[in-house]
């Protein structure tokens, strides 16, 4: 099973790093995730897989603020991560949201199950 | 069409609703009647729990917030904190009427609540314990246009494949009003894992609430696109009362938002004119089972025409013979679906007769009989309102008031009785009551007074009977709302001749009397015997004919005025010259030669005089009227196999005709 998502997460080497933009999270040991700045469909393999591989590491952070399109699939997918990272234990915060995911997440009444920060939802 | 046009299930909702109405009426006049059966107060309140549940998701809003209040009440019965008594089943009978006014109102697109409605839901409100009538608000918001919806919307997994994302489609949404999402939701088929999540599959689920002055058709035109891609169930904000302002700004917009929808509606009406039928999926089966029957003769008698010789003529017989079997066992199975129980039509007369119970101030034991007995639908929708005057007639003329009765040492409680079963080829519908039966005296009077009969005229008890069939005879001292205008009897008379049938009375004085409708199974098919007079053909129904005999001279006698009578099975029938009724040229005069086909009606019988029989045909009957004109003794007219055109005889009215000339 881990040797799969490696395996996968080998193949979407093209991601941008990163660590770049989590400097300022409050949870040293967290687990950080970029998302991209397109998140729609076509990216949506890679990201899975990035958070796959993520899933083990407990304390999540997601970074948000170079989100610029963002589709109903992308967000799914983060609900459901969210999800199943709950009922393993874990917990998930986000450093930084752009305009156009909580714009997205709100019209979608998303925000709550992704744990989007209150202030987000305005 | 959107993704779930729910206009398309509101004919089937008002069918459902209508005959759940009839279950509730049925079981409340079952619990009047004294029976104390928790079944049936399950029933009623399942009944009225239906109704709302399908009247909210379909958008009728004023029904669901009036069965509501119903179902409240209904629940005390239910919980046992309410006894029922006879005002509590008066005002449940009167909102089954409601409800269905209002399901007939909706169905034909007119507003629904109406002033009665709106009283009913009141009194059912303040009856409805602990709770607080708030008539004014509550009529304010029954009729006050949809200041919103309430959209229940849960994609299919493939719907993002399709192009529709639901982000796309909650922004059209935001353009005609506020949305509010309610609820979102993941739905149950969404893998448990992430890992085995495929990203274009959706799983998604929401339920929102669209606030403004929207139409119904606006929304529709969001989801247009996702027929069958996407769960979705739209229904007006009910529960939403509205305020001053809004409501009239609301009632500003409410021409705009209702034109819009009109169209759709129309259609959907216009669509469902030809009525529908349930058919039972048995029949459909055995439906299908026949054509499968036929396709294997068809390929079967192919084969033997493809390459024919001589010796296969045996085989082609066989074929033909089969495929004659099952083409009449097809029309059979057609014919059957046409077909649905007269229980359908019976059961409206428990309602009937407990409402003329306390208008009349009579008491009456309704038995009914044979609710399973299968009649054409078109029989069926249009024997309803002749039996529903017969059943009148029965209570208010026929059965005594509880004080005449008791005089006449009969039972305070009259016993009216409806029956239905088959006979021959026929249906027979019995209505009979243990009244004091038809006075003589008082039709002759009449009848004379109107002209009809000539004073001092000695009539016969079938004679006097058959005089209340005569158009504006009526002897009620005075007119009634239900019967006695006048209006009556002609009436039925002529919507059961329509079907083909017949109606008769027999009555005596003091016991009763019973009606007598009798209809032809179906109206389009008889099975016919053809028989030559002259040169012409004629059909006599087969269900009609009691046996064919040849006479021998000395077996017929004549009798004064020249008519001729022959004994048959001990009574003596009177022979009616076919060729002489219908002036039929070169036809056998010598009964020796012709044969005699007897043929019964009400259980009377007369011998037909008949050149020859040539067989049995099932015939299409085609209505001599609507090309020519009505004969009497003739019922109709079919083309035979050869292209001709045979006469069908009417077996009621040549009997009439031969019964009158033994008569003279």
């Amino acid at each position: 099973m881990a040797g799969k998502r490696a395996a996968r997460q080998q193949d979407t080497d093209e991601q941008p790093a990163k660590a770049s933009a989590a400097a300022s999270v409050g949870v040293d040991d967290a687990a950080r995730v970029l998302l991209p700045a397109d998140c729609r469909m076509a990216a949506q393999a890679a990201l899975k897989a990035e958070l796959l591989g993520a899933l083990d590491a407990g304390a999540i952070v997601l970074d948000g603020g170079q989100v610029e399109r963002v589709d109903t699939a992308a967000l799914q997918l983060l609900v459901l991560f969210r999800r199943e990272l709950d009922t393993r234990g874990g917990t998930l915060g986000w450093h930084g949201t752009s305009d156009a995911l909580n714009e997205a997440a709100g019209l979608l009444g998303l925000a709550q199950l992704l744990n989007l920060p209150a202030a987000a939802l305005a | 069409m959107s993704a779930v046009d729910l206009t398309q299930f509101h004919k089937t909702f008002f069918e459902e609703s209508r005959e759940g109405l009839d279950a509730m009426e049925a079981a409340l006049l079952a619990l009047d009647s004294g029976a104390t059966d928790h079944e049936l107060v399950h029933t009623i309140f399942r009944a009225a729990h239906s109704i709302k549940g399908g009247a909210a998701t379909f958008g009728f809003a004023d029904v669901a917030a009036f069965t509501h209040v119903a179902e409240s009440l209904l629940e005390e019965v239910r919980s046992e904190r309410r006894a029922v008594d006879a005002g509590l089943i008066e005002v449940l009978l009167c909102s089954v009427d409601c409800m269905r006014a209002m399901l007939e109102r909706s169905s034909q697109g007119q507003p629904v609540a109406d002033a009665e409605s709106e009283a009913l839901r009141v009194e059912l409100v303040q009856l409805v314990s602990g709770e607080v009538a708030a008539p004014v608000v509550a009529a304010a918001s029954m009729v006050a246009p949809v200041s919103g919806w309430n959209i229940a919307f849960t994609a299919l997994p493939h719907l993002l494949q399709t192009g529709n994302d639901p982000l796309r489609l909650f922004r059209e949404l935001q353009q005609l009003g506020r949305l509010e999402v309610v609820r979102a939701f993941i739905t149950d088929s969404a893998p448990a894992q992430l890992a085995e999540l495929d990203p274009s599959q959706c799983y998604l689920g929401w339920e929102l609430r669209l606030h403004g002055a929207v139409a119904r058709a606006e929304i529709d035109a969001v989801f247009d696109w996702l027929d069958g891609d996407c769960e979705l169930a739209i229904a007006p904000l009910a529960e939403v009362a509205v305020a001053g302002p809004v409501a009239q700004a609301a009632g500003e917009s409410l021409p705009v938002a209702t034109a819009a929808p009109r169209p759709i509606r129309e259609t959907a009406a216009a669509s469902g004119e030809g009525s529908s039928i349930r058919v039972g999926i048995d029949k459909v089966d055995a439906l299908i089972n026949m054509m499968g029957e036929l396709v294997i003769t068809q390929s079967m008698l192919s084969d033997i025409g493809e390459k024919f010789e001589l010796s296969q003529l045996g085989r082609l017989r066989d074929g033909l013979v089969q495929l004659e079997r099952t083409t009449r066992e097809l029309q059979e199975s057609v014919m059957r679906i046409r077909m649905l129980p007269i229980g359908s039509v019976f059961n409206r007369f428990p309602r009937l007769v407990h409402d003329l119970e306390r208008k009349l101030d009579k008491r009456v034991k309704l038995e009914l009989h044979g609710e399973h007995t299968e009649l054409d639908k078109t029989v069926l929708e249009k024997i309803g309102d002749p039996l529903v005057h017969l059943v009148r007639n029965a209570i208010d003329h026929g059965l005594e008031s509880p004080a005449q009765r008791k005089a006449a040492g009969k039972s305070e409680t009259g016993t009216l009785k409806l029956n239905a079963y088959h006979e021959g080829g026929n249906i027979v519908v019995q209505i009979s009551d243990d009244g004091a039966g038809l006075n003589h005296a008082a039709i002759v009077a009449k009848a004379q007074q109107r002209g009809l009969i000539a004073a001092g005229q000695e009539l016969s008890d079938a004679e006097v009977a058959e005089l209340i069939f005569q158009p504006g005879f009526s002897t009620a001292a005075q007119a009634t709302d239900l019967s006695g205008r006048g209006v009556g009897m002609d009436v039925v008379r002529r919507n059961v001749r329509d079907l083909g049938g017949s109606v008769g009375v027999r009555s005596v004085s003091g016991k009763g009397s019973t009606f007598t409708i009798t209809l032809p199974l179906t109206l389009a098919i008889i099975d016919g015997l053809v028989t030559a007079v002259g040169s012409e053909r004629y059909i006599v129904p087969l269900t009609s004919i009691v046996e064919s005999l040849r006479l021998r001279a000395d077996a017929v006698r004549r009798i004064a005025g020249g008519g001729e009578v022959f004994h048959f099975r001990d009574e003596y029938l009177p022979i009616m010259r076919l060729h002489r009724a219908f002036a039929c040229n070169d036809a056998v005069t010598d009964i020796e030669h012709g044969i005699v086909v007897v043929i019964e009606e009400d259980g009377r019988r007369v011998g037909l005089l008949v050149d020859d029989l040539l067989g049995q045909q099932q015939a299409v009957v085609k209505s001599l009227e609507a090309h020519y004109q009505r004969v009497q003794g003739i019922s109709g007219a079919t083309i035979l196999s050869d292209g001709s055109v045979a006469l069908i005889v009417d077996v009621g009215g040549v009997v009439r005709l031969g019964q009158r000339s033994k008569a003279a």
